[in-house]
């Protein structure tokens, strides 16, 4: 066991890093006394979900739910963490209080990049944007989106599907930087096929005039709508570790074994662990969920913990698409078709990177995903 | 304790094989298959652990 006394442990941050560190630190044999502290009043969620199929579950509000915590931590929730002190091991709270710990989980994510600070403007990050989102689409506003990548284009589909006008406004091609041009084409065309408007601009920047709030793109054009919602990308949240000389650019970055330091990990949006193409931050539920089960181990068993082996999966559904892909996104070039075919699916396709990796995609198409693991290695 | 699963809403991630291949597995097909329904111990730990890493709330253990 590395770092000395091991009876006290913090986990910062509740979200499913934060919940898998805890319950792996249990399954690891940690039998002492473990905190969580949580920004949000809420009890951990998916949140997948929240820009799937929470935006259109009728009247079910359960699709975000997980099952109750059974790591019998201390769930410190609605408390936000303001410092840490790494050398005399104290974590403090916005309530005032101090936690000291033996061992710290550091998993307080990220949240909305924002274009600017009008109030108008919605993003989708934590469970409560989405309630409020939800709310608002009960009256079928209309609504632009800002923002190509896979959340704003499941919102977009959320919110058509809801029987909304929908503007989605993209940098270039929606999902091509994501995925790459093949897949991306087959999503625009299912986009543009159920009604969304779609427009590419170089930028945009929001601005308020005579009190409405507008998206105004790099030619000039002004765009209006009930909602404004952007999804721009994601900020961690590391502005609270500003002083202990943990953070680099914003991240926090990470050995293999997703520690700081031997008594510090970091897991989830905010950690940058090493891949094949350097330190990377890899903000997916899958990549969460893995780094928080490898560091968990490494702070109770130390170098005897195994390493971080972490194979993306990512996965998005949108304008009657389901798509599940293993191996690095994006895509150059026209896949090899495992099964099926061109023309939206179902079909099994994979990818050769040149650098000797494969990758597998499943579109609108049941497989077990240990199968799309062998199509992606096959296909290297 | 018993784990159900709400077939509906599966969509065939898997993550909860990877943290429960002794209880569940996904078929040929993509589709769960709980192995074992009636979990205690260790393995109800294995359930719920299992459970919280669905991202569609597909199952429950009760």
């Amino acid at each position: 066991m590395s770092g000395g006394t091991l009876n006290r442990v913090v986990v910062v941050g509740n979200g499913i890093a934060g919940l898998t560190a805890a319950d792996t630190l249990r399954e690891a044999g940690f039998d002492g006394e473990l905190t969580i502290v949580g920004d949000e009043p809420h009890p951990a969620y998916s949140r997948p979900a929240l820009s799937k199929a929470l935006l259109l579950d009728g009247d079910d509000m359960s699709s975000h739910e997980l099952p109750p915590a059974g790591h019998g931590a201390t769930e410190l929730l609605g408390v936000r963490a303001t410092g840490l002190d790494p050398e005399r091991r104290i974590v403090t709270l916005d309530d005032g209080s101090a936690l000291p710990y033996d061992r710290l989980v550091l998993a307080t994510g990220s949240r909305a990049r924002r274009l600017s600070e009008l109030p108008e403007e919605f993003t989708l990050r934590g469970l409560d944007d989405a309630l409020r989102l939800r709310g608002r689409l009960a009256d079928r506003p209309s609504v632009v989106v800002v923002g190509g990548g896979a959340l704003g284009m499941e919102i977009a589909s959320g919110c058509l599907a809801v029987g909304c006008r929908v503007t989605l406004v993209s940098q270039g091609v929606p999902l091509i930087t994501q995925l790459g041009p093949y897949l991306a084409d087959v999503f625009v065309k299912a986009a543009l096929d159920l009604g969304l408007t779609l427009v590419e601009t170089g930028s945009a920047r929001l601005e308020q005039r005579a009190g409405e709030a507008r998206v105004v793109l790099d030619d000039g054009a002004v765009l209006e709508a009930d909602i404004l919602l952007t999804a721009v990308g994601d900020v961690p949240n590391t502005e609270w570790l500003a002083d202990t000389g943990l953070t680099a650019k914003g991240v926090v970055p990470v050995d293999s074994r997703g520690l700081v330091r031997p008594d510090v990990a970091a897991v989830g949006d905010l950690a940058a662990f090493p891949t094949p193409h350097g330190l990377r931050r890899v903000p997916l539920w899958s990549s969460a969920i893995e780094q928080a089960k490898v560091a968990a181990g490494a702070l109770v068993h130390g170098d005897d913990a195994p390493p971080l082996r972490f194979q993306t999966y990512f996965w998005t559904e949108q304008f009657g698409l389901s798509l599940k892909v293993v191996g690095d996104l994006p895509l150059d070039g026209e896949p090899t078709y495992v099964d099926g075919g061109p023309g939206g699916g179902p079909a099994l396709m994979r990818w050769s990177h040149g650098d000797g990796t494969g990758v597998a995609a499943a579109l609108n198409y049941r497989i077990p995903i240990p199968r799309l693991r062998r199509t992606a290695q096959a296909a290297a | 304790m018993k784990i159900v699963l709400d077939r509906p809403r599966c969509e065939g991630h898997g993550l909860c094989e990877e943290a429960a291949p002794q209880l569940m597995h996904l078929d040929d097909e993509g589709e769960l298959v709980l192995d074992r329904e009636d979990v205690d111990g260790a393995d109800a730990a294995l359930a719920k652990a299992a459970a919280r890493v669905c991202p569609v709330a597909a199952l429950r253990v009760a």
